[in-house]
């Protein structure tokens, strides 16, 4: 029998200890580094409206970051969310059905339980590392639903200053566990449910957010509108850069943001970034919004902008991370957002039946690995369309459930005459037919907008067409003076409709 | 005497229990019921029905917990202060404190923008002192103290459908969430 000498041990230590070392290391760093296996990474930074972009044309210079991101992605100039707030936006985006099929329609909704398999994460498959990270608890929700197809959830509140979210502890069902002490014991804006918990957890928030100081924050930490969530936006694309760092190779990493989402909180150095008086073209309060005094939404547009500017001078960060790492050379990276946000009309933010494009054209681009050069698109696509082409990009078999088609440039052609479809029915019962709802059709050169049950109009039926080649603005309403335009695109809407309503039908 | 034969007979804890219960769960049951019209909007029977489990198996948490404090008193004060009478006294103690906590609950409905005059500390002393003397004359003063006996008393019969409930719930949580 051998014996092992002293020297044999040690090298046969060293060669086990390397060899651990190295398995421990190496998928971190070949993220995407894989000969024929690219990484995705969705970024989406949340109701950042394409139109307050100087990426795509604005006036004031809000993101010459994301500029340079564009110079090797394809950019696409008429992308519409499918709907103007998180709840529908994201579910699209994330299962790449319009809502009234998803039907995750109402704040905090969820998608409906037998289409709940059908998601960005499965069509992807078992074969990527699936991480999904959603500051905005919303999204949280699906992540909840699509569990079994992910294989790391980040907690809502991870890298943020103060965390108060606790529904996430209750691992195997985040669904129940967010539902229950996020929209329930402890929820915001109302008394709590849970009386002593409740109150010793106002009591901990309180203490906490007077605790927290600090200098590039004068007027206040960030946090997220719908859950007490605090951060600091410079913490967030550290925490993004670091995530990214240690994905394994290939992955899948759906980070979704809550910047630029209102309250616009910027850090000190961009709270005036914007000193000019600029005020937008005035456009006519609407008959569905707010009546809010144009002053007063100018003064809001300015915020966003700022938050907007904040927000890209520190892309500007992720994307020299992302180009250094040489992750863009190997990787899809997309930048998007679930919906935009707008001022005009009376009216600011987006939670609102309005769906001009201000609250639903939103930032498309997509890097491919190794791009280059900069790629425009300009037919109109939507975010039902994300799902599909991803998974064509990674060579998956395009989801048969999936509504959208793929996008021009990454496998599909653009041809005119496609119909792409937006809606707001956060009122409406999931489970009822579409009664009360806001629908917008973008058919070529034209947009539809149908307003259906809302008492304003005293429950009738309300249109508006636009041209939005010549009339960008949504300026003037072409509907009563061309029936013969608005007539055919009206009554695909009506089928439409009436198809998926023909299934809550009884 | 050992301070743990100060703790009152369980004959004596369910009234006092009964109304803590009868308190926390009616205070969650009142927002559930609230809440449901927009849960129905978009959630199935199922889903709501696991909320409700999971507040339930909350609420027993925060009951037990809330009794400690009553039972508490009850081992540290002098026997005739509390301890003789349990049933009154702690009564008007977790009635009055919850009462009081219920106050604060609907003037602090934003988690981090609220009135913080009730933080101060001259107010919370204020309240203490207020609870004090409530529950110092539930014990002196006949009329009160009977009627506390009676209601508690009354109260128990809440607890025959609470606890089965509540350790079911506990049960279902423990499997759905952990498990």
């Amino acid at each position: 029998m051998s014996r092992i000498s002293r020297r044999d041990f040690l090298k046969l230590g060293s060669v086990v200890t390397g060899t651990l070392a190295l398995s421990n290391i190496a998928p971190k760093l070949s993220f995407g580094r894989g000969p024929s296996v690219p990484g995705i990474v969705v970024f989406v930074f949340d109701a950042m409206s394409a139109k307050n972009l100087s990426l795509y044309g604005y006036r004031r210079k809000t993101t010459p970051n994301f500029e340079r991101f564009a110079q090797r992605a394809v950019v696409y100039n008429t992308h519409y969310s499918a709907a103007s707030f998180t709840t529908p936006g994201t579910a699209s985006l994330l299962t790449g059905l319009y809502p009234w099929t998803h039907r995750a329609i109402n704040e905090s909704g969820l998608v409906a339980r037998d289409l709940a398999s059908q998601n960005l994460f499965e069509a992807v498959g078992k074969g990527y590392y699936r991480l999904a990270f959603s500051q905005n608890m919303w999204p949280n929700y699906f992540f909840g639903q699509f569990q079994s197809e992910i294989e790391k959830i980040l907690p809502p509140a991870a890298f943020s200053l103060i965390d108060e979210v606790y529904g996430d502890k209750f691992g195997t069902d985040l669904l129940t566990g967010h539902r229950t002490f996020e929209d329930f014991l402890l929820q915001d804006g109302v008394p709590p449910a849970s009386l002593f918990f409740g109150l010793a957890e106002r009591i901990q928030m309180h203490r906490a957010v007077a605790r927290v100081q600090d200098a590039d924050y004068p007027h206040g930490i960030p946090r997220t509108g719908n859950y007490p969530i605090f951060f600091k936006l410079k913490d967030m694309f550290d925490g993004l850069i670091s995530t990214v760092n240690q994905l394994r190779s290939p992955s899948l990493a759906y980070l979704h943001l809550w910047s630029p989402h209102a309250p616009y909180i910027p850090a000190a150095k961009f709270w005036n970034f914007f000193t000019d008086q600029w005020r937008p073209i005035q456009k006519p309060d609407h008959v569905l919004g707010e009546h809010i005094l144009p002053s007063q939404i100018n003064n809001r547009r300015r915020a966003y902008d700022n938050y907007i500017a904040n927000l890209d001078d520190e892309f500007g960060r992720l994307l020299d991370f992302l180009e250094q790492k040489g992750i863009l050379d190997q990787s899809y990276v997309v930048i998007t957002s679930d919906h935009g946000e707008f001022f005009e009309r009376g009216e600011e933010g987006h939670v609102s039946p309005l769906l001009y494009d201000p609250v639903v054209r939103v930032p498309l681009m997509i890097s491919t690995p190794g791009q280059t050069s900069r790629k425009d698109v300009y037919a109109p696509t939507v975010s039902t369309d994300v799902v599909p082409t991803l998974a064509h990009l990674i060579g998956r078999e395009i989801p048969a459930w999936a509504e959208g088609e793929l996008l021009p440039e990454l496998g599909g052609s653009g041809a005119p005459g496609r119909s792409i479809f937006m809606m707001d029915a956060k009122y409406n019962p999931a489970f009822a037919p579409l009664s009360i709802a806001s629908f917008a059709m973008r058919k070529d050169q034209y947009k539809l907008i149908y307003y259906k049950g809302y008492e304003q109009y005293n429950g009738r039926d309300a249109f508006e067409l636009y041209d939005m080649e010549n009339d960008p603005e949504e300026m003037n309403d072409l509907y009563s003076d061309n029936p013969s335009i608005a007539g055919p695109l009206r009554e695909e809407l009506f089928a439409k409709i009436d198809s998926v309503n023909a299934k809550y039908k009884h | 005497m050992g301070i743990f034969k100060r703790i009152p007979d369980w004959k004596e804890i369910a009234p006092v229990y009964a109304v803590i219960v009868l308190m926390i769960y009616t205070w969650t049951i009142m927002w559930f019921f609230w809440k449901l019209p927009s849960w129905l909007f978009f959630m199935n029977a199922g889903e709501i029905l696991l909320v409700f489990i999971y507040s339930v198996s909350t609420n027993f948490v925060e009951s037990l917990i809330i009794l400690c404090a009553p039972i508490f008193l009850c081992m540290v004060l002098p026997r005739q202060w509390f301890h003789d009478v349990f049933v009154s006294r702690g009564t008007a103690l977790v009635a009055a404190g919850l009462g009081y906590m219920m106050f604060l609950a609907l003037q602090f409905q934003a988690k981090n923008d609220y009135p913080a005059i009730y933080l101060k500390a001259w107010s919370l002393a204020l309240a203490l002192l207020i609870l004090s003397f409530i529950v110092f004359l539930a014990g002196k003063i006949s009329i009160p103290r009977k009627a506390l006996e009676a209601v508690a008393d009354r109260a128990t019969i809440f607890l025959y459908v609470t606890i089965p409930v509540s350790i079911i719930s506990a049960i279902v949580v423990l499997f759905h969430s952990v498990v």
